[in-house]
């Protein structure tokens, strides 16, 4: 999957926004939204959000855990446990990287946010290299991945998937008589 | 050796990348059809050898003509459906018209399987939805925002915008446009996106 | 702003009397979109979702083209018209892509399907897969099987046209939780075992396995 379909999977999340503008209720197809009222907050989804925000119609309120505090905690848990603990929001990294990119005025503190974010990033892709390594080592065949995120997912998908598509090709035809698809099979 | 003009036909796609389509190898394909006749024609001689005066040591040899014959047949047709399958890719990034310089290496007999699977593929597309029709040859990126700031490299005439506007391409005039509208003039190559 | 864009246009009823609403019928499309992605093999087709999803945006662009330029809502519309037609463009191509490239294998599972079985390709791709057989079919005959060897001149597309490898690993989310699903041994030394499969939780396993649960929406492809 392309990063860019991650992305846009991400932008369905909802964000609060301070709009400066007054519009009635919009029913759109996927639901209701407003009605918008300056200086009133008010939930929308975050590809509006964003768009709003470009032409400046609105403030976004970062989400609560876009905070100091809470990620500092976050990245220590992080280093400290073996596996994956639960992370705020299943699109956070998705999240932070729109956000920053698109509204850092709104977020205090958007370069320190940026970089724990990308720490406790970090920390999970070298733990998830760790245990995907160790799938194709042991042969498994059934692996839980609690706490992983789509866009983590995303980042061994290929690898990963190509890796255990080959070595099974590679045991199974050791068996005479089983190729098949010979379009392909030159 | 035996089998070794239809490898090297498979080869040759096979350096090239996914995308592209290397100019229809017409001496190769030949060479290795009179390579099977040949070996059809001996064998056709041997057996009858073998059959009438029972010279049962020519079996051998005629098994292993009939693999060559199965290896070309499968090495040739996969060289020509390897083809299809990139010709194929070509209406998705080109569109129903290809630029002269692909079509030049593509043989009367491709251009023919491509014309129907462009008809096929209109026609599944036409009949989308009841009959409302969805060109599902756009939209092949995630939408990012409603408007792109693009430049006209070509002349290109005018263009219709969905609310009935009419605006006119003209060599480096600059539009802010409908995403979806400049997807397929992007890759043709008339427009190109202005990144800020 | 005109009347048009204030209705929601609820009334999309199936006749099997289960009432969606458009914002459910847009999770449906979204669920089968993800699943037709990441499956190696096609799925049953979802026609009358598409079907309905294209009346919804055929009834949102109508009422847009009453609106007046600059309308503020009518870009939001827009916006959200853009979102949902990529997803079911994408969602058709997946589906094209692998019509394409196991024609003869899907159309195979399509003859050899049971009665009262839910069919794998809608019409329209029915009617595509045949052609492009046939199309594909004329061009090998003409181009090199026709001037082969008499013994030559046939080919079994079934064998020739390499088949989806249900063996392939795949991510899942479970929605309804499963018990005792069977993992079978990958090498000889190991041991089959069962696993639970319970409600939120995230796996990776062979598609063969659990195929049976992805078409019936008991787990999510991700």
């Amino acid at each position: 999957m392309d990063p860019s379909e991650v992305e846009f999977i991400a932008e369905k999340e909802v964000v609060q926004i301070i709009p400066n503008f007054s519009l009635d209720k919009i029913y759109l197809i996927g639901g209701d939204l407003g009605p918008f009222n300056p200086g009133l907050p008010v939930s929308v989804p975050v590809w509006l959000a964003l768009n709003l925000k470009q032409r400046q119609k609105c403030s976004i309120v970062p989400p609560e855990w876009m905070d100091i505090d809470k990620l500092e905690e976050m990245r220590e848990l992080e280093r400290k446990e073996d596996a994956f603990t639960p992370v705020p929001s299943p699109y956070y990294m998705e999240l932070t990287k729109l956000l920053l990119n698109h509204s850092s005025d709104n977020i205090p503190k958007a370069d320190e946010i940026r970089t724990l974010v990308k720490d406790i990033w970090d920390t999970r892709i070298a733990k998830l290299r760790l245990s995907a390594d160790s799938f194709i080592n042991q042969q498994e065949a059934h692996a839980k991945l609690d706490n992983l995120t789509l866009m983590e997912i995303n980042t061994i998908r290929a690898f990963l998937l190509d890796s255990l598509n080959c070595m099974y090709k590679l045991r199974s035809n050791l068996q005479p008589g089983s190729t098949k698809g010979q379009f392909s099979d030159y | 050796m035996f089998g070794e003009k239809a490898l090297e036909l498979v080869r040759e796609l096979h350096r090239m990348s996914d995308g592209q389509l290397p100019a229809f190898n017409e001496d190769g394909v030949r060479q290795v059809l009179q390579e099977m006749e040949a070996l059809f024609e001996q064998n056709q001689a041997d057996v009858n050898e073998a059959k009438v005066e029972g010279r049962s040591e020519l079996i051998p040899s005629i098994k292993l003509r009939h693999c060559c014959l199965l290896r070309n047949q499968r090495c040739l047709t996969a060289y020509l459906y390897d083809r299809l399958l990139r010709i194929r890719a070509l209406r998705w990034e080109y569109g129903s018209v290809l630029p002269p310089n692909i079509r030049f290496h593509m043989s009367a007999e491709e251009l023919q399987w491509f014309s129907q699977y462009k008809k096929s593929l209109a026609t599944f597309m036409k009949s989308l939805g009841n009959g409302e029709g969805l060109d599902i040859t756009q939209d092949t990126k995630p939408p990012k925002s409603l408007y792109i700031q693009v430049r006209c490299v070509k002349d290109h005439g005018e263009l219709e915008i969905d609310d009935g506007t009419v605006i006119l391409l003209k060599r480096n005039s600059q539009h802010f446009l409908p995403r979806w509208k400049c997807e397929q003039l992007i890759r043709q190559g008339v427009l190109e996106h202005v990144v800020s | 702003m005109s009347d048009g864009l204030s209705e929601d246009g609820s009334d999309i009823n199936q006749e099997d009397e289960d009432v969606m609403t458009p914002a459910e019928l847009i999770a449906k499309l979204e669920e089968a979109w993800l699943n037709e992605k990441f499956s190696p093999e096609l799925l049953e087709n979802k026609s009358e979702v598409v079907e309905c999803v294209m009346e919804q945006l055929t009834h949102m662009e109508a009422n847009l083209q009453r609106v007046k330029k600059g309308d503020a809502k009518a870009s939001i519309h827009r916006m959200e018209i853009d979102r949902i037609r990529y997803v079911l463009s994408s969602y058709l191509r997946s589906r094209l892509q692998k019509i394409e490239k196991y024609f003869p294998h899907v159309l195979e599972k399509e003859k050899s399907r049971e009665m009262g079985d839910a069919s794998l390709l809608s019409p329209e791709e029915f009617a595509f897969a045949k052609e492009y057989y046939a199309n594909t079919e004329t061009y090998l005959k003409a181009m090199a099987l026709k001037r082969m060897p008499p013994n030559l001149q046939t080919i079994d597309m079934l064998k020739a046209v390499p088949e989806p490898c249900l063996d392939s690993f795949v991510f899942l989310r479970v929605k309804e939780r499963q018990e005792n699903i069977l993992v079978e041994p990958e090498t000889d030394d190991q041991r089959e075992y069962v696993v639970d499969l319970e409600e939120g939780s995230q796996h990776l396993m062979r598609y063969r396995t659990i195929a049976p649960l992805v078409s019936t929406g008991a787990v999510q492809l991700i």
